[in-house]
């Protein structure tokens, strides 16, 4: 990989370029409603852009599988129905500015969605995206990306990876995407000696601040989780958690959806699929009325058995960038780190058998 | 008609109302006004329920998604509810309603509550022609639009 | 708090509850506390840190909780307004719980981050307590401190909004409640929301459509704060439990003073006081009726 230089006018440039050729921009930005916290949002140009300043709300999830979107719409006529569906081709965008953690997180649902069907919404629109992250500086002590396998620095899911250094960036093209994107800044320049080792001081530092967060979970958590289903810690785990959902909005990873048949009038409607959550106390109730989830332990016990144990045992993957937005977010005051870290601790006090 | 329409809005749009009233009041005095031959702006659906108390805000939320311009809700006078009660709980129930309405944005002047008896034809038609006037004044409403997201 | 940390012990040892209900230390400030070891009563805290009205966790349908056994609760004298609907509208009795008021002085907005109280960190909730000496309680603890600073923020959204136009009202709302993911934190997180089956989940028929899409969003939230009128204390869960930061609390505020205006009625401590939807006057204006 050769390393390049851009400088923040180089970047700003290619910015610029690209709103200019109709390619739409996400960038961190700071939030109307309050200006110390950050959201991803289409930049008109780089100055829009608040850089490094702090994790962002929600994740870059949205940009993908949106909240709410129409699958397709249907009409009746005299004739019979009309069924208009939605095109899988999306329009050009270019993520400027992400995080490594929610730039992984795409790589790891990208498993799922080409799992056993090919989600052709999800990829139409991870096709027409160029990603460009940074090294993430504005980690804090809810962070825990390192203990699921990922770095401040990690290059997965990457198009193209900045690393600040004095002047600009260094720019690594991880991909052709990001090649291509390197290509049309006609200012960058080979990175110099300097550029180089300023990165990998910058890279050291970024790790060493996330050094005392969470452990590295150890590869038997999962068949640990697995085996443990019937714990006794599990009855009292989420006491304070209120079901909501708020987590499953804000995670980058966190995937399910519902599909629902709305109508608009007698004679069109739509079908929409929506975010879910397996936190909601109906997420398992079947049409019968019976509810195998139906307390909020089993609930939550749900979400970190498929984040830490059954994804990873289907996919190879821990279904967590370790970003700490559910952590941020929730009203109760669960903190899923805080979680697994007790959780890890137990599996390694207790390692064997099924427990009682 | 098309003279009361908004500058810019389609002049061939006339408005829907939707009229919840109650059975033994309200709908009898309407139907007195059509007896009566009186004349009235045509752009009223009647449902007929059996007590203003019956009308749950929802009803009025989900006539506006589907397209209503306006509402009518309408029952019998307090004191004369024919299930003695039902109304004056209604009424404290359309005075919120009335009031987050305004503070959402949707216009007072497109939801009317009344109390017409079964011998006020009159009243009905008073009641029918104001708020079609009122309405055609403010134009389509917003209510089922859909802008973001969604499609 | 070592009063309470003693009572607590008390009240656990001696087997009058099962599990004590209050605010403990966690990785991102206060957080609720479910004690059931007097030996760990230790961990239990109060200050103006502790924000959260944790009369939520008494909906029956927190099972889990339920199944702890009998709790005691620390409540605010704004959080035993919610006990008081609760027990009001039968979720729960009252000889079934055993309350802990804490006199209080006001609550930070940002209660992760502990600061002096001054009219800019002070909730808006705070405006106008007029419970800093909670009424209801089995056990009352804590000196009376003094009135909390006034944070006019919302006070001046809501005026900000009344000014306006009805359109200009619409494009707000519509701006505000295009963001909601219809993930209903609001519901979850609210004392009075313990429907089992909330009308936006219904399917046969589908008042609300589930999409969030902005039609659909403005229906439930409408629908949700007209179903709160007169049951809401204003404690702000829903506001700060929603992940798109969307201003739940003007609705619920300017509802409640809709309520007082009209009916003359605020969420109060006392149980036997019927919320005013549930009951009229003869005489109940309606000027707005024609």
């Amino acid at each position: 990989m050769t390393h390049r230089f851009l400088s923040h006018h180089d970047l700003a440039l290619l910015a610029a370029d690209l709103v200019a050729s109709g390619t739409r921009v996400i960038a961190p930005v700071r939030a109307a409603d309050d200006l110390e916290q950050i959201d991803y949002l289409p930049i008109q140009k780089l100055e829009d852009a608040a850089l490094g300043v702090r994790v962002t709300r929600r994740s870059l999830k949205e940009f993908f599988l949106p909240p709410s979107e129409v699958l397709l719409q249907y009409r009746q006529t005299k004739e019979g129905v009309e069924i208009r569906e939605v095109p899988t081709v999306a329009p050009p965008q270019v993520i400027l500015g992400a995080t490594p953690c929610d730039v992984a997180g795409l790589e790891i649902v990208d498993k799922v969605m080409g799992w056993d069907y090919r989600d052709e919404l999800w990829f139409g629109r991870r096709d027409a995206t160029t990603i460009v992250s940074f090294l993430c500086s504005v980690m804090d002590h809810t962070c825990f990306c390192t203990a699921v396998g990922l770095a401040p620095d990690s290059s997965r899911g990457t198009d193209l990876l900045l690393i600040p250094v004095e002047g600009g960036y260094l720019a690594n093209a991880i991909t052709p995407k990001g090649k291509a994107l390197l290509q049309r800044c006609p200012g960058a320049t080979d990175a110099s000696e300097a550029a180089i080792a300023g990165a990998e001081a910058a890279q050291q530092e970024a790790r060493g601040k996330i050094a005392n967060n969470l452990a590295a979970i150890p590869a038997e958590f999962a068949g640990w989780l697995a085996s443990h289903y019937d714990h006794p810690v599990w009855k009292t785990i989420a006491l304070r958690c209120h079901g909501c959902g708020a987590c499953a909005g804000v995670c980058p990873t966190c995937h399910c959806f519902d599909i629902v048949d709305e109508h608009d009038s007698s004679e069109e409607g739509a079908r929409r699929r929506n975010w879910d959550s397996c936190q909601t106390s109906k997420f398992t109730l079947h049409a019968s009325g019976h509810n195998p989830r139906q307390s909020q332990s089993e609930r939550f016990r749900q979400r970190i058995e498929h984040k830490f144990s059954i994804y990873p045992t289907r996919f190879g993957e821990i279904l967590c960038t370790g970003c700490g937005r559910c952590a941020r977010v929730c009203p109760g005051g669960m903190d899923l780190p805080e979680i697994v870290g007790n959780l890890v601790a137990l599996s390694k006090a207790e390692p064997e058998g099924s427990a009682q | 008609m098309s003279d009361d329409v908004k500058p810019g809005t389609d002049t061939t749009w006339t408005p829907k109302i939707v009229a919840f009233v109650c059975n033994w009041c309200t709908y009898t005095g309407a139907d007195l006004a059509g007896t009566s031959r009186l004349k009235m702006d045509p752009n009223v659906r009647v449902i007929r329920l059996t007590c203003s108390s019956r009308v749950n805000p929802l009803f009025i939320i989900k006539a506006f998604e589907r397209g209503a311009d306006g509402v009518i809700v309408s029952g019998c006078h307090t004191g004369d509810c024919h299930y003695s009660t039902g109304n004056y709980y209604a009424r404290r129930r359309f005075a919120i309603l009335h009031d987050l309405l305004d503070f959402m944005g949707v216009e007072n002047n497109r939801v009317t509550f009344s109390w017409v008896s079964a011998s006020e034809g009159n009243k009905w038609q008073e009641v029918v022609n104001q708020t079609t006037s009122r309405v055609k004044e403010l134009g389509p409403s917003c209510v089922p639009l859909n802008q973001k997201g969604g499609e | 708090m070592k009063e309470l940390q003693e009572l607590s012990r008390q009240l656990l040892a001696d087997d009058v509850v099962k599990v004590v209900i209050g605010y403990e230390e966690g990785p991102r400030g206060v957080r609720a506390a479910f004690i059931t070891d007097p030996a760990q009563t230790g961990k239990l805290v109060f200050d103006k840190r502790c924000v959260q009205n944790l009369a939520t966790y008494l909906n029956p349908r927190r099972k889990q909780v339920a199944q702890l056994g009998k709790p005691a609760i620390v409540v605010k004298g704004c959080d035993a307004r919610s006990v008081a609907g609760l027990i009001r509208e039968k979720q729960v009795e009252r000889g079934n719980i055993v309350v802990i008021a804490m006199r209080c002085g006001g609550v930070l907005e940002n209660s992760e981050v502990d600061s002096e109280l001054t009219s800019e960190t002070v909730s808006v909730r705070c405006a106008g307590c007029d419970v800093r000496d909670p009424k209801l309680y089995d056990h009352i603890l804590g000196e009376l401190p003094p009135e909390p600073p006034v944070n006019p923020r919302r006070t001046e959204q809501i005026a900000a909004l009344e000014e306006m136009t009805p359109t200009e009202r619409w494009s707000f709302w519509n701006e505000e409640l295009a963001r909601c993911i219809r993930c209903h934190a609001c519901r979850e997180a609210c004392p009075m929301c313990f429907c089992v089956q909330c009308t936006a989940d219904k399917g046969q028929p589908q008042w609300i459509d589930p999409s969030p899409t902005p039609r659909a969003n403005r229906a439930w939230q409408t629908m949700r704060v007209l179903h709160q009128a007169g049951r809401c204390v204003d404690c702000l869960e829903c506001e700060r439990a929603c992940p798109e930061h969307i201003p739940l609390g003007l609705l619920a505020r300017y509802v409640a003073d809709a309520v007082k205006k009209r009916f003359d009625y605020a969420a109060c401590e006392d149980p036997t006081v019927p919320a005013p939807m549930g009951v009229f006057r003869t005489d109940d204006d309606e000027e707005f009726i024609r």
